[in-house]
């Protein structure tokens, strides 16, 4: 509803004017002058200072990140980090370990393995990269060739082709012919890794072989008491008894040397053919990639600290603001109550 | 607003003394519609300039007007007032006076025996925006400003303010 002129004219013509004792007054009080010159009176733009405080924070947070991050990149520190790392990456792919008496090392050229006067198992594992997945499969079949030229056999083979091929073969040769064998295998690509292990089993053979010259012994001891003496019936039995569980376990220990010999007479070689793509070559780390890193590490420390700096203030903050609602919305209405009459 | 650094203003900042001439009547208007009792309001005006010249080296020009920080310390002043004579209320009635104080609801010169009876009718919220909108002619945000409600609310007050003010006129009126 339009209020009516008549109505807004005689308010504005109804203007008081302050009596002349209350002007006095006034002018009594306005004529005592400050001592001091009157200050402008400033005050902190809140806002404004947000709008910069918040972007120079972050770009200070940046800055000493990357200043801390290109300090650390060439500390002893980052580097041992940056080789450790390196070595764990290549431990991803077996090394050269040994567990016998002669372990061999990673190398192009295969290491002394066995020694000739003394039974041992030989078992060895290799890694080489060829160029592509087309040399997988040329290898593959040479590995074969070969190990059947030493007098070997295959145990197991798996080849894959595609973008990454890979082969996977299992071959056993004769220990004498494991250097050669070594050796050629190796020669098919670059040797990426080499694990040689040798247990000595001529201990075993040993222990075995003893055990069977005194269970022959006591075989030969027994038929010959059975044979030449006159036995009653009960002692006969007791013997022939004793003489059957001997012949029981001279065939176990026949088993056990054979097989024994037979497994230091053949070693066994795990053959793995890759190509780059599938070993995936690792680059070192430059000092730009390093600095990043150190960069990434300070600035996630700082998101760290500012969280947990936010995480303790958060719940005074919230209290904060909640007294401060609390006031104004108390003194609004008690406003409102006081000019509602 | 700035973040320089505080300067001397005599040459651009008015004295106290110009501010308070000029306003003077402003304020004592302002404070007579919200009182309406010409004694308090002149109590309160005093009151009011003498908190100004307290206050008046805090001043800064460039954050409003003289006249919205007068006013804002004369509504101030007003609202102790009316805290004040709440207590006073209280204590009457919890001491179960017979009679109240007799309050002396008179405008003063100046207004018709109508206008002055019509504006009695009006809450003290209600003359205030009178005031500051029509008496003193303030706009809608500076009013919304001092009050410290939005605009719409000042607006809506004011719709409300003057349609009472105009139907108590009419009465009056027709009993006349």
């Amino acid at each position: 509803m339009t209020p009516s002129p008549e109505l807004i004219h005689e308010l504005r013509a109804s203007r008081p004017s302050a009596p002349a004792d209350l002007r006095a007054r006034v002018r009594e009080i306005a004529s005592e002058q400050p001592t001091r010159a009157p200050r402008a009176s400033w005050r902190f733009p809140v806002r404004r200072g947000m709008l910069v405080a918040v972007p120079a924070a972050a770009a200070l947070a940046f800055a000493s990140a990357g200043v801390l991050g290109l300090a650390r990149s060439d500390s002893p520190e980052a580097l041992r980090q940056d080789a450790l790392e390196k070595s764990t990456l290549q431990a991803a792919v077996p090394e050269t370990t040994g567990s016998g008496a002669d372990a061999g090392r990673a190398q192009t050229q295969p290491a002394p393995l066995t020694t000739d006067d003394r039974a041992q198992r030989v078992s060895a594992t290799l890694t080489v990269e060829v160029k592509d997945a087309n040399a997988v499969s040329h290898a593959a079949q040479s590995a074969l060739d070969l190990t059947r030229s030493l007098g070997g056999y295959v145990v197991a083979s798996s080849v894959a082709t595609g973008e990454e091929g890979s082969a996977s073969i299992t071959v056993r040769v004769p220990v004498a012919k494991v250097q050669d064998a070594i050796a050629g295998l190796s020669d098919l690509g670059r040797l990426v890794s080499q694990q040689v292990t040798t247990d000595d089993l001529q201990q075993n053979l040993d222990e075995l072989a003893r055990r069977e010259s005194v269970v022959r012994t006591q075989i030969a001891r027994i038929r010959a008491r059975i044979e030449s003496e006159t036995l009653d019936a009960q002692t006969e039995a007791v013997l022939r008894a004793r003489l059957q569980t001997l012949r029981t376990e001279l065939t176990s220990i026949r088993q056990g040397l054979a097989a024994t010999n037979a497994e230091a007479r053949m070693s066994t070689i795990q053959l793995a053919v890759v190509t780059p793509g599938a070993l995936g070559a690792i680059a070192p780390p430059s000092r730009i990639d390093r600095t990043i890193d150190e960069a990434l590490n300070v600035l996630a420390w700082e998101g760290v600290v500012a969280l947990g700096l936010l995480i303790v203030l958060a719940p005074f903050a919230l209290v904060g603001f909640a007294a401060w609602l609390g006031r104004r919305f108390y003194r609004r209405n008690e406003e409102e109550r006081l000019l509602a009459t | 607003m700035t973040i320089d650094a505080p300067r001397p203003l005599e040459t651009t900042r008015p004295t106290f003394a110009t501010v308070a001439e000029e306003l003077l009547d402003d304020v004592y208007g302002y404070l007579l519609y919200l009182t309406k009792n010409w004694a308090v309001a002149e109590d309160l005006t005093g009151e009011t300039f003498e908190a100004a010249f307290k206050k008046w080296r805090r001043f800064d020009p460039g954050r409003g007007t003289p006249r919205a920080w007068l006013l804002a310390i004369a509504r101030s002043t007003a609202l102790d007032w009316f805290r004040a004579d709440a207590r006073r209320r209280k204590r009457e009635e919890r001491a179960g006076a017979a009679e109240r104080s007799a309050e002396l609801a008179t405008f003063g010169e100046g207004f018709s025996a109508e206008l002055a009876e019509s504006l009695q009718s009006l809450s003290a919220g209600e003359r205030e925006v009178v005031a500051l909108r029509i008496v003193l002619d303030l706009d809608g945000e500076e009013t919304a400003r001092l009050l410290g409600i939005s605009v719409t609310a000042v607006s809506t007050r004011l719709s409300r303010a003057l349609s009472k003010l105009e139907e108590r006129m009419r009465d009056h009126d027709a009993v006349a």
